[in-house]
């Protein structure tokens, strides 16, 4: 099934949008922490939540092909974009000196995330079809 | 209208058996949906014309644009394309599982997973078939489907 299409991709990157940025705001209120490139960060959560959105829209049209591949060439063209925007915005503005090493740990982490609750879904999903299986041979 | 089964372990091919006194709309719906079931294909193995149960056929794959029906000792050409087999038999159990290849969900052993999320589907024959990641969900729903109905 299309979860992401034309129609609901604005709104799904919009509640992403709103959502980091809200788990960002709150940890350092919790923290105490003055974010110094506010600006900066609140556009790469935007660039984030596109990326993301665009990256699980994809997914549909590539289930064809075998997963690795699949989520190895996902992770890569993620990372050379997001590489790219960070390259393109030094031209602009400032970025903290370790801008290139935190954005492939936020990109890295939500990929190993996803990849985890993906195979977990999967093989349940095989359990839960083998007992149906099960029942209707017995 | 009265389900009774009766285990019996001599049987070599499970069978049953309507007793009537009229055929109700009742009974009419059920013989409906088993028709399904009970259908036959009609294929040719070289030369010679053959019919063959749907119950009996495990798979259908598509070679060079030609159809086959695999059983569990013959392989039978078919004149139907995979599409119509779907559209005219899927209340007998048959369900897409890549683009060349309709397997009888009543066939199916077990299921398998490998790393790149492809399902391998073991028959009851010992054979494999891979099904594709595209064609997952819709396997699924038609085993939900079909979790009512009782084994074959």
């Amino acid at each position: 099934m299309k979860l992401i299409t034309k129609h609901n991709f604005f709104y799904i990157v919009c509640v992403s949008f709103t959502l980091i940025t809200t788990g960002k705001l709150l940890l350092e209120k919790i923290d105490g922490f003055t974010d110094r490139y506010y600006s900066e960060n609140i556009f790469t959560i935007l660039v984030i939540s596109i990326l993301g959105t665009l990256v699980l829209a994809t997914h549909y049209y590539l289930r064809r092909f075998p997963f690795i591949p699949v989520f190895i060439g996902q992770y890569l063209v993620t990372i050379g974009i997001v590489c790219l925007a960070i390259w393109i915005g030094q031209k602009f503005t400032d970025f903290a000196p370790s801008a290139y090493k935190d954005m492939i740990i936020s990109v890295t982490i939500p990929f190993v995330i996803g990849a985890i609750v993906y195979y977990v879904a999967f093989f349940r999903e095989i359990k839960k079809a083998n007992k149906l299986l099960e029942n209707m041979n017995h | 209208m009265k389900l009774i089964k009766t285990k019996d372990e001599s049987l070599k091919e499970n069978f049953l058996e309507l007793h009537y006194n009229i055929i109700d709309a009742e009974t009419t719906a059920v013989l409906n949906r088993l028709k399904s079931s009970f259908g036959y294909i009609e294929g040719t193995i070289g030369e010679r014309k053959t019919t063959v149960a749907l119950s009996d056929i495990f798979y259908f794959e598509t070679v060079d644009r030609k159809t086959f029906a695999y059983t569990d000792e013959a392989c039978v050409e078919v004149r139907e394309a995979l599409r119509d087999i779907i559209d005219n038999h899927a209340e007998a159990g048959f369900i897409r599982v890549s683009k060349s290849c309709v397997v009888n969900i009543y066939k199916v052993k077990k299921l398998e997973g490998d790393m790149n999320m492809r399902v391998i589907i073991y028959l009851k024959n010992d054979e494999k078939l891979i099904m594709n990641r595209s064609y997952r969900d819709e396997f699924y729903e038609a085993l939900k489907k079909l979790q009512g109905g009782s084994g074959r």
